[in-house]
């Protein structure tokens, strides 16, 4: 008897699951399946682990977390992270919208002949790039000896310092920006300067109301990528960098390789992750990018 | 060279990332990588790339295959972290690496690494070669280097003048690895090398404390530390000579001094649980027989740990090898059984001195 009853409720269930799975089938969202199984496969469940793992070992419990918060040597470095990242991501802004501004708005030949030095630079390999400040700020390279012939005799140490591994790592992310930047200033509409112009705007004002407010999403989308992409960042400090210029990878990296604590390496990683994704909902919070184009 | 003892800074992002999909990965693959990978007649064998892939391939694994039909395949960087990774998730992308001291304490304390007991005929070994389940291969020093053209009458020539400021002003740099730098700086402090192990802690920091603030790099790969010594970045540095050497042969006047040299030993280890243990095993008796590996040592700048080796060299290439009965009563040779119980304690305390 029970079994009859059930088999009815399926039957009855049938049709109308069959009519909605072919509408499933046939719907656009569909299309969202290959990218959302391979961002599944290859970043959500990595990171599950990950999160799983710095939680679980060596015992379950949150021992790790509370070892890094109780850790002044880890709490700087996160801090040292931080300021690195700011520093460079706000260098890079100010040397890469004028690139940008200029590529942009003036002749396409030109625009295209500064996207292309751009890019070269940016598709030479970091550690490249790193080897080659390592030999324009070496004591005997071509820096030091400007620096002596413009009358700074003996020069300063140059390499293996702070300054070193911002410049360097400033170098590599601004092309990132210059690519944000671009993308959003090639949009903007010529005539609306034109417009502010007739108006009787003088062209800095202009640039400061019109220009500005506009390409927001750019610096948005440049300043967010660059900052991120600068908390990773972890040769470019080791080598050419001052002794105490550690991140936070770096320490992930010694967690690892040292002390093969890998629940340890996995919560400095999560603490990363989530140090990021806060500073960034903050970030969005102020910078709202809708208040900005409403403006 | 530079690739892949630089990867072990370079890739570690990478690195990680890989770990984490290994994992992600290896509960669906394990079964059928692991029943796969033991079919194939082949050996996966951690390298160090340049002159010591070069020479491991012609003193070492040609001859192996040619002797087995075993072939041999290499795997890079050498990663200390992926070893353990392995362990863990039973997916094996190395078969055998090679390991240091302070490694190969940690590595067999954490059971990463297969027991040789009932694996190796000791009788085919020289005394002392079998060490908490690594076998002795060839040694490396950690010696001064100077400047010739900054330190025109002689440079320093043991540590407490590497030290010493007054006699050899100048900037410093040393490799950022704990266990021989404490060495450097008891020996620098006054400690004789025979009373070196186990470290005295407080007095090798106390003595660190003395040079912290003249070391401007804290060199972490080989190619690295050539590359300051070439270029003069530091009048005098504490490095491996092989490295030295390479600077040296490029033209840059440098001088190694062999005197005090923290001596480290790499021992041939078997990733444990490995599916091709066996062959890793043959391999690793192999590679440690005399003539081979005294070959094998010369020809990547380092020094065979089989005393018979020498029995193999000229007196020329003796001189190049740390291990040569000529340097023994100059350079001192890590204590395995005394720095074991330390290690752990002594690079909590080196990464926490050392700061940011």
């Amino acid at each position: 008897m029970a079994v009859v009853s059930a088999d009815e409720t399926m039957m009855d269930n049938l049709r109308p699951r069959g009519r909605r799975l072919s509408a499933i089938l046939s719907s656009p969202a569909l299309l969202y399946l290959p990218p959302l199984l391979f961002l599944g496969v290859f970043f959500l469940v990595p990171l599950g682990l990950i999160a799983w793992m710095s939680v679980s070992e060596p015992s379950f419990g949150f021992g790790n977390y509370v070892r890094f918060f109780s850790s002044a040597r880890a709490l700087t470095i996160l801090f040292e992270t931080v300021l690195t990242a700011g520093i460079v991501t706000g260098c890079a802004l100010i040397i890469a919208y004028p690139v940008a501004f200029v590529a942009a708005t003036r002749s396409s030949a030109f625009g295209n002949l500064l996207l292309l030095v751009v890019a070269l630079s940016f598709w030479t390999n970091f550690l490249v790039r790193t080897y080659a400040w390592m030999v324009i700020l070496s004591s005997d390279g071509p820096m030091q000896a400007a620096l002596a012939a413009f009358g700074w005799d003996p020069p300063p140490r140059l390499i293996y310092t702070t300054f070193a591994s911002t410049l360097a790592m400033t170098q590599m992310l601004t092309p990132l920006m210059v690519f944000m930047l671009y993308a959003v200033m090639r949009r903007i509409e010529p005539a609306y300067m034109q417009a502010a112009g007739s108006l009787g705007a003088r062209p800095f004002r202009a640039f400061l109301t019109v220009f500005l407010p506009l390409s927001a999403p750019g610096i948005i989308n440049g300043v967010t990528l660059v900052f991120i992409t600068c908390m990773g960042f972890y040769v470019t400090p080791v080598l050419i960098g001052s002794p105490r210029d550690m991140m936070i990878s770096g320490l992930i990296a010694e967690q690892l390789e040292q002390f093969l604590d890998f629940g340890g390496a996995a919560a400095s990683s999560m603490i990363l992750l989530v140090f990021t994704l806060v500073l960034f909902s903050i970030y969005n919070a102020f910078f709202d990018i809708e208040k900005i184009w409403r403006r | 060279m530079g690739i892949d003892r630089t990867g072990k800074a370079g890739v570690s992002r990478r690195q990680f990332i890989r770990t984490a999909s290994a994992l992600a990965g290896a509960s669906l693959a394990m079964p059928y990588v692991g029943r796969a990978s033991a079919q194939e007649n082949v050996l996966y064998v951690n390298t160090w790339g340049g002159t010591w892939e070069e020479s491991a391939r012609k003193n070492l694994f040609d001859p192996f295959t040619a002797k087995t039909g075993i072939e041999i395949r290499t795997v890079s960087p050498v990663s200390f972290a992926k070893l353990a990774a392995q362990v863990r998730t039973g997916v094996y992308e190395f078969d055998v690496t090679t390991l240091g001291v302070v490694e190969l304490a940690r590595a067999n304390n954490a059971g990463l690494i297969d027991n040789a007991e009932g694996k190796v005929v000791e009788d085919n070994l020289f005394p002392g070669a079998l060490v908490a389940n690594g076998i002795a291969s060839h040694s490396f020093g950690n010696a001064i280097v100077y400047r010739d053209d900054v330190y025109k009458d002689g440079g320093p020539q043991n540590w407490a003048e590497f030290w010493d400021a007054d006699k050899f002003p100048g900037e410093r740099s040393l490799q950022r690895y704990a266990g021989r730098v404490l060495g450097m700086a008891l020996m620098a402090d006054g400690v004789a090398p025979e009373n070196l192990f186990p470290y005295d802690l407080d007095r090798a920091f106390a003595s660190l404390d003395k040079i912290k603030d003249r070391v401007a790099v804290w060199w972490t790969q080989g190619p690295q530390s050539t590359q300051i010594i070439r270029d003069g970045e530091v009048p005098a540095i504490g490095m491996w000579p092989d490295y030295a050497q390479t600077a040296i042969d490029d033209g840059a006047p440098a001088t190694i001094v062999w005197n005090q040299a923290v001596v480290d030993t790499a021992f041939w280890v078997v990733a444990k649980d490995t599916p091709r243990a066996e062959a890793a095993w043959q391999y690793v008796q192999f590679a440690v027989e005399p003539e081979r590996v005294a070959r094998f040592a010369i020809e990547s700048g380092s020094g065979p740990q089989n005393p018979k080796s020498f029995d193999f060299l000229t007196e020329e290439e003796a001189k190049g090898a740390v291990t040569s009965p000529a340097y023994r009563d100059q350079v001192v040779f890590f204590d395995v059984e005394k720095i074991m119980p330390q290690i752990d304690e002594l690079q909590r305390r080196f990464d926490e001195w050392i700061g940011i």
